[in-house]
């Protein structure tokens, strides 16, 4: 092959490695952006953390819903399975309680709409063990984000929200 | 020599294969009809690695559709790009879910930097008429009176509709939801209609 042909070559198939690694790796780089800032630069681990009311000033993470309470807990694993509960909102208003794993993928989610009393599961990596009784999502990831959303349209609702979540638990079993 | 050439369009071939990728993934969603755009895989284990970069960079945690649904549009009823100088008419019926917001995020995807305290609307505060119709103004001042979500420094905005704990038909098939209309009433710099 004649040199310019060799440089195009090379050129075409560095393109599309350049595409592929950056397509395969922006979403892990993402989430763990996002898990650091949510586990205040890995201070809070397998606790929830309690976000105050979306604002304008709100930068987080992306598109926050104004519209939402939300409390997060950055999950990790490699110690142990951990308990998540979220309690019922009050007015049986929306809750969910969602989790992602590290590559953005939302593995479980949780609502009070099948689940009118609370929700309640334990988290645990394939082989890990957990208490009987307790229905099990196995992770993909060691390492994820557990977000808990509340229907919060006003001040008054998102009062009421906050007051609820305070239940919430995400902590090692 | 020859080795420079080679290394140097390898870097360059790299870094336009990167930004191509990021300039895919700030393109948006596929269009489901009617001006808006969404994705049925958002947040699914079933995404392939596009769509989760695209959601990654401007969706993180999103729910998947058993859940909720997103729809976003950057653009009016009759194509034109939305603008905080601008003033529109949000329009809709009910929709099929146990509730639902619309939302305005600007350019950087985050909320715009207002303090109007009128970032969205939802079904708790929109009050439809008889046929179950209602509206809304999007625009950068307070009108009189009627629901209001503010565009003030918003830029080129867009706006976000999610469906939470949508119907099984609606997450069947979202074409067969009828989303909102946004027509534009006026625009500051008099080039409305």
């Amino acid at each position: 092959m004649r040199r310019p042909g060799q440089l195009a070559l090379c050129c075409a198939a560095a393109i599309a490695i350049g595409h592929i690694a950056t397509v395969i790796a922006a979403p892990r780089a993402i989430m763990h952006v996002a898990m650091r800032r949510l586990s205040e630069q890995g201070r809070v681990i397998n606790a929830f953390r309690f976000s105050p009311r979306v604002d304008a000033h709100a930068r987080w993470v992306v598109r926050p819903s104004p519209d939402l309470a939300y409390a997060s807990c950055v999950y990790d694993l490699s110690h142990g399975a951990i308990v998540v509960r979220a309690a019922p909102a009050a007015d049986h208003g929306y809750v969910s309680v969602s989790v992602f794993a590290a590559n953005t993928d939302m593995i479980a989610v949780f609502d009070t709409l099948a689940q009118p009393r609370g929700i309640g599961f334990a988290l645990a990596l394939p082989g890990q063990t957990v208490p009987a009784g307790l229905s099990v999502v196995r992770a993909t990831t060691a390492r994820g984000i557990i977000l808990d959303r509340r229907l919060a349209p006003d001040a008054a609702r998102f009062a009421a929200a906050d007051a609820a979540r305070r239940a919430d638990r995400c902590a090692p079993i | 020599m020859a080795r420079w050439h080679f290394a140097a369009v390898i870097a360059a071939g790299l870094m336009a294969g990167s930004g191509s990728a990021l300039a895919w993934m700030r393109h948006g969603l596929a269009p489901v009809g009617q001006g808006w755009t969404g994705s049925a895989v958002a947040g699914s284990v079933d995404a392939d690695p596009w769509t989760r970069a695209r959601v990654a960079l401007s969706g993180l945690l999103a729910l998947d559709r058993s859940q909720a649904i997103y729809f976003v549009r950057t653009v009016d009823d009759a194509g034109r790009p939305l603008d905080q100088a601008c003033r529109y008419r949000v329009s809709g019926g009910a929709l099929p879910g146990r509730w639902w917001s619309v939302t305005v995020y600007a350019a950087d995807n985050y909320l715009p930097r207002n303090d109007d305290g009128a970032l969205s609307v939802d079904a708790t505060r929109l009050h439809p008429d008889a046929t179950g119709h209602w509206q809304a103004l999007a625009a950068s001042h307070r009108p009189p009176a009627g629901a209001w979500v503010s565009t003030r420094n918003a830029g080129h905005f867009d706006l976000t509709l999610r469906l939470y704990n949508p119907t099984p038909g609606a997450q069947a098939d979202v074409s067969t939801i009828t989303l909102p209309g946004v027509a534009r009433i006026d625009c500051d710099r008099g080039v409305g209609g």
